[in-house]
């Protein structure tokens, strides 16, 4: 059986399977100025829900609306005080029904 | 009820919500919708009718009247704990009309209305989300101004108290433009979810609501037995092979069988075994009653 | 006078033991809960243990809201296009009391949360506690993301899961090294139980686990595929600092197995029903924080109380464990009229003297032997490549001989036969 027979989901149709219940506070924010001196980048790769983005200017665009609230990011980040972390607002956020 | 609930010398807002299913699972194996508490809840127009009740009330309580904010739902028991919150963000009352099943809007209506009268809820102001989340139609509103004969003024998208018991009131038109109504008791207005959002509880607030209790109401209305749509049965739909052709017209001349001889009708008398038997044989070769796919 | 007697943060498997254990003991107790209803931010494999609910809930398999006993147990070594499985089947695990069951945590924690409740405890959904009150070094109570949102007690049990904000707030936690963590993410896949019967070659409410080593690539972890009614659970468990150099994210670091040819025809045809994904406590006994303070006890993720050493990935069953006797020792020592640090050390006594710490001070070399390159490339790749020598039938040469299949595996491999003893030991040492 190769990979033919079970066609690989988006990303988008993936991410849309799960309930985000979104705050108008974002409960992660990245300053961009830090990240632009970091060379291991390593938000991009881990994060399972793919909110880092590179920009052209070398910094991290960051959005928080679609996030697990796993703490993946912070654990892996290169630079002191790059990431902001903390939970959504009681009641929002990531929602599970399945898993 | 205690006529003392009443709060005849005062206004009693009354903000209408529904227990719908917010995030409905639909089943691919089966198509069938499962419902279940957990992904149920009031819709954001629903939060809103209850945020602008309690911000009126405030407002003329500021001004001296006796305000009482009641939050009444026609829905299930599973609706309960959601509705107790209710009581944390500062409602006086929650009343529940037990409501098991899903109804028309004109029903549910009635159903309210029935807790809305004077002898009961004594609402002088019916505050309800425009459109339920469950692809509401926001008709009930409109069926309650009706059964209570007051005003309406339905789609809201902004509220502001004025004098104890009017309010102005602000309505999208086409083009761009608005309306400002103003409103005095008694009257049926139905607010957008963008309006207000529900204030957040503070924590004792929220631990005190846990001993209350919603009053139930089981009110029984003889519904009319409800008659489905009858439609005669039709096979359903096959999957066919793509026509062949090179170009699309001789795909479409294909398709349709155009130019093709058609088979000619026939007429059969037959006893009726027979002509059944006649059916169900020509709807077989037809390909209708064998489930698995042509080859 | 403080609010309650005990709070406990967070609605988990261990926060829901922890104030049914308090509760029963005729404290009073408040239950925290960030997510709109317990279980609602957890996520986890899919398989929960259920001897240690015994002395909790009698019968408890009577009432819980599993989706299948696990009667088969599979562990699967695989390379790119191999795999060797050995496969354990019990059917004594389907009838009461039971081994192992898949469950969907929004369901399980629900439950679980509901008992507590019943026994008198007070669950306050949709609420964050961002912090500790504290009197000196003594922890009183919770600050919580609610107007007016504090909140008083003798006791404060935080069961907030692998971030614990709470225990590292208090300076229970060393500075934290990634390196002890790993990520787990997960698809459930719908499929008719009729479909999933037929797969699986299981019957009725019986299901499988299969724990899958060597299809991380260069990413120490290991994979995971449980059979829940109507739907598989399929996942990864990833070591966070290498995922973030490897370059590869995990979604397609899990497509590569789902599309492996030992996996695809098990969860062809289904649909994604839902993604999900959460972070792992990997070390265990090594990473464990303090567990005791004035005032504060620590149980469950939050204090690092999951054996997630490749083939065992258990951690609620330890949840409950440690939670339990979180609640135990707070109610006595709120009895006593002392939660000092040291009027709380019964907790560790008790912990000493169940399954919780004896397992983890056993397996405390357990993660990193598994996270090892032996157990993450060589060893997959000896054990398929021995298989396919052994059976590829070679007419007219002779079959080979195992010893020499074996050596040359080795040599394939670059596992000298001296290293291959000395770790041979350190595992029966560890697992023994
Ligand atoms: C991918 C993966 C696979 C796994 N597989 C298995 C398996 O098959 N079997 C098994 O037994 N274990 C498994 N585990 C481990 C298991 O999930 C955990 O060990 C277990 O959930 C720990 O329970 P807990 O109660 O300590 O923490 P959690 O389950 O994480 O619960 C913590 C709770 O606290 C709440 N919370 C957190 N912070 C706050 C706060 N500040 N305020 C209020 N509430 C808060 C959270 O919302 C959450 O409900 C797996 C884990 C992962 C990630
Ligand atoms: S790892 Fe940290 S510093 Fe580096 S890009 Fe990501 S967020 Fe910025
Ligand atoms: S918490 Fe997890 S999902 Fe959210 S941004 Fe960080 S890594 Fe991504």
């Amino acid at each position: 059986m190769s990979t033919d027979s079970y066609p690989e989901i988006s990303f988008e149709t993936r991410m849309s399977s799960v309930e985000f219940r979104v705050h108008e506070r974002a409960h992660i924010t990245v300053d961009s100025k830090i990240c632009a001196d970091c060379s291991t980048r390593g938000c991009i790769t881990a994060c399972p829900a793919n909110l880092f983005v590179s920009t052209a200017d070398g910094g991290i665009l960051f959005n928080y609306e679609l996030c697990f609230e796993c703490g993946t990011c912070y654990m892996v980040c290169n630079e002191e005080g790059a990431i902001s972390w903390s939970y959504p607002e009681g009641g929002h956020g990531v929602v599970f029904h399945s898993s | 009820m205690n006529s003392a609930d009443l709060n005849p010398a005062g206004i009693n807002l009354v903000a209408c919500v529904k227990w719908a299913e917010l995030r409905p699972e639909i089943d691919p194996l089966h198509g069938s919708v499962e419902a279940s508490q957990r992904s149920s809840g009031f819709s954001s127009s629903d939060f809103a009718a209850v945020e602008s009740a309690l911000r009126l009330a405030q407002a003329w309580s500021d001004q001296g009247q006796v305000c009482v904010v009641t939050v009444l739902c026609a829905g299930p028991e599973d609706a309960e704990d959601s509705l107790r919150d209710f009581f944390a963000v500062g409602a006086t009352r929650v009343v529940r009309v037990d409501l098991a099943e899903q109804r028309s809007s004109a029903q549910v209506a009635e159903l309210l209305a029935s807790a809305l009268v004077p002898s009961q809820l004594n609402a002088q102001f019916v505050i309800c989300g425009d459109v339920s989340s469950d692809r509401g139609s926001g008709s009930v509103p409109a069926y309650l101004a009706h059964h209570l004969g007051m005003q309406q003024a339905l789609g809201l998208i902004g509220l502001e108290s004025t004098d104890p018991g009017s309010l102005h009131a602000t309505r999208r038109l086409d083009g761009g433009r608005r309306e400002r109504l103003l409103l005095t008791a008694a009257a049926v207005i139905s607010v957008e979810g963008s309006v207000a959002t529900l204030r957040r509880s503070s924590l004792a607030a929220t631990l005190a609501a846990k001993q209350k209790t919603v009053e139930l109401r089981k009110q029984q209305i003889d519904w009319p037995t409800e008659v489905n749509r009858l439609r005669p049965w039709r096979p359903r739909a096959r999957v066919l092979a793509p026509p062949a052709g090179d170009d699309a017209l001789s795909r479409i001349l294909e398709l349709t069988g155009a130019q093709s001889g058609s088979t000619a009708a026939r007429t059969l008398r037959l006893d009726p075994e027979q002509a059944a038997e006649a059916v169900l044989e020509q709807l077989a070769a037809w390909g209708y009653l064998d489930d698995s796919p042509p080859a | 006078m403080t609010d309650f007697d005990v709070i406990v943060v967070g609605a988990g498997p261990a926060g829901a033991a922890a104030a049914l254990e308090a509760a029963r003991a005729g404290r009073s107790v408040c239950l925290l809960e960030r997510g709109p209803y317990p279980g609602s931010k957890n996520m986890y494999g899919g398989v929960v243990y259920g001897r240690v609910l015994d002395s909790l809930i009698p019968n408890w398999w009577e009432e819980a809201p599993i989706q299948r006993w696990v009667t088969r147990r599979s562990t699967m070594l695989m390379t790119g296009d191999q795999a060797v499985t050995v496969d354990y089947r019990c059917s004594s695990w389907g009838e009461a009391p039971y081994n192992g069951a898949t469950a969907f945590r929004p369901e399980f924690d629900a439950w679980l949360a509901s008992k507590a409740e019943a026994a008198g405890a007070v669950l306050i959904c949709s609420t964050t506690a961002t912090g500790l009150l504290r009197d000196g070094t003594r922890v009183v109570g919770v600050r919580t993301d609610r107007p007016d949102g504090d909140l008083t007690a003798q006791v404060v049990i935080c069961c907030d899961g692998v971030n614990s904000f709470l225990a590292k707030e208090a300076g229970l936690y060393p500075p934290s090294d990634p390196a002890n963590y790993t990520l787990g993410v997960k698809e459930t896949i719908l499929l008719p139980r009729e479909v999933i019967d037929e797969r699986f070659a299981v019957r009725g409410d019986h299901g499988v686990d299969i724990e899958i080593l060597g299809c991380t690539g260069e990413v120490p972890g290991g994979g995971f595929l449980y059979t829940n009614a109507e739907s598989l659970a399929v996942g990864l468990v990833l070591s966070l600092p290498k995922l973030a150099a490897c370059g590869r994210r995990p979604e397609e670091i899990l497509a590569e197995l789902k599309a492996h040819s030992a996996i695809a025809p098990l969860i062809e045809g289904g649909q994604v029903k839902e993604y999900s994904a959460h972070v792992i406590p990997e070390a265990g006994y090594k990473m464990m924080p303090e567990l005791i303070g004035d005032g504060i006890l620590v149980a469950g993720d939050a204090a690092a109380m999951c054996l997630a050493a490749g083939i065992w990935l258990e951690g609620v069953n330890f949840a409950i464990g440690s939670g339990a006797a979180a609640g135990q020792a707070a109610a006595r020592a709120v009895q006593r009229r002392d939660t000092s640090s040291a009027g709380l050390q019964d907790y560790r006594r008790r912990l000493d003297s169940n399954f919780v710490m004896s397992d983890h001070r056993k397996l405390r070399e357990a993660p990193h032997l598994v996270m090892s390159d032996l157990a993450q490339q060589q060893l997959p790749r000896i054990a398929c490549g021995v298989m396919e020598q052994l059976f590829t039938v070679t007419n007219p040469d002779p079959k080979p001989g195992l010893r020499k299949i074996i050596r040359g595996q080795m040599k394939l491999n670059n596992l000298k036969l001296r290293d291959a003893i000395s770790q041979g030991m350190k595992a029966l040492r560890t697992f023994g």
